[in-house]
């Protein structure tokens, strides 16, 4: 126990022995598992990765075709609004057009027609008043300087 | 011869007790124990690596643990290089020196009584002396003649303390681990004998916790010893 023999030397071939068997039949395998795991561990965050990464390339293609889209959608919007307008505009200035025309032809009407009724009305009154005048001085004003005074009485009158 | 032996004599009496071998004797009752100590660990390692599998079970799951934190305060001290090549011995030595320390212990509680091997000034050496063996192999191996350097540094005066040291450290790494497993057996064949309940049981836990501790402080030293053969620390 406390003195040296050959005890020293087999406990070093013991030892050794056993550092054989453990490193053959134990550690080997072990080892193996452990780095098969190793490798199997970075091959998946590996392909975590490219997964990741490949998603990452998709969301952004997927966001631009998105904004394409919108961007798309409002300038189909704006057209359409646009033409709307146009259109809108156009049915506007058309009715307008047709208003003024309506309008003016009214007008001129109005004054044809006025003008028409004192052409009438001063004739008539011309009729009548030479008429008149012709009973109230029991004769006739035939001549025409007669009818020219009359004439001008009777404007005279209906311009007041 | 003390009587830790004695009372191991109770279950190997029809066995040897010693050998002559070579004109030396071989102290039996060690290598009995010694085999012991290789066959559990064998037997044990065996059992758990043997089914590994990529999904590991616990005890598997466990042994890998250990064996990636030693392999990791290997790495830490003597890189990759010497982690791939030394891990084995250091898994080994630690495994062994674990179950050796605690099968001298663990037992009598249920009445049977071995002995550690390391209770044995020759299984101490043995291990220590072929620690420093594997270092100035792989010293010089990796470094050749240079690998000596170290005995002059830092400055050349240094030389005897540095010789000193390094005979020291294997004797020191022995005399650690046989005086504290030798001790715990001395001291609890001494309590059984003084009194045999609870007294000797609570000795004999704490003496399970200085067999782990003892193993481990003997293969770190082992790794730092060796560590200067494969990397520079000076």
């Amino acid at each position: 126990m406390v003195e040296f023999d050959a005890t020293f030397f087999a406990q070093i071939i013991n030892f050794l022995i056993l550092l054989f068997i453990l490193g053959k039949f134990a550690y080997k395998p072990l080892m193996k598992v452990l780095d098969e795991r190793r490798e199997r561990v970075a091959n998946d965050l590996e392909t975590a990765e490219k997964t990741r990464v490949e998603a990452e390339a998709l969301k952004a293609q997927y966001s631009k075709q998105l904004a394409d889209a919108r961007e798309e959608a409002n300038a189909i919007l704006d057209k359409a609004n646009k033409a709307g307008q146009k259109v809108h505009d156009d049915y506007m200035a058309q009715a307008q057009a047709e208003k003024d025309q309506m309008m003016t032809a009214a007008k001129q009407t109005i004054a044809d027609e006025k003008d028409q009724a004192l052409t009438d009305v001063r004739a008539q009154v011309i009729t009548l008043a030479t008429e008149i005048a012709s009973k109230v001085v029991d004769q006739k004003l035939n001549s025409a300087a007669d009818q020219e005074m009359v004439a001008k009485t009777a404007d005279s009158v209906l311009n007041k | 011869m003390g009587t830790a032996e004695q009372a191991s004599n109770e279950i190997i009496h029809y066995l040897p007790m010693q050998v002559d071998f070579l004109g030396m004797t071989v102290h039996m009752q060690t290598l009995y124990m010694s085999w012991l100590a290789c066959i559990i660990t064998i037997v044990v390692v065996w059992a758990i690596t043997s089914g590994s599998k990529m999904v590991p079970g616990r005890a598997q799951a466990a042994l890998e643990m250990f064996f990636d934190a030693l392999g990791g305060l290997i790495e830490k001290n003597m890189g990759k290089e010497g982690r791939s090549k030394m891990q084995a011995f250091f898994f080994t030595l630690f495994l062994y020196l674990f179950v050796a320390n605690e099968i001298g212990v663990f037992l009598p509680s249920i009445g049977i009584h071995f002995t550690s091997p390391t209770n044995d000034m020759n299984t101490v050496f043995a291990l220590s002396i072929l620690v420093m063996v594997v270092a100035y192999i792989f010293g010089i191996a990796n470094k050749g003649v240079g690998y000596f350097g170290h005995f002059v540094k830092p400055y050349v005066p240094f030389l005897p303390l540095n010789i000193v040291e390094e005979i020291a450290k294997p004797i020191t790494l022995a005399l650690r681990l046989f005086g504290n497993i030798l001790a715990g057996e001395i001291l609890l064949i001494v309590l059984y004998k003084l009194c045999p309940w609870v007294i000797p049981d609570i000795w004999v836990l704490f003496s399970l916790f200085v067999g782990v501790l003892q193993a481990f402080v003997f293969t770190m030293l082992s790794i730092i010893n060796i560590a200067p053969s494969f990397v520079n620390n000076h």
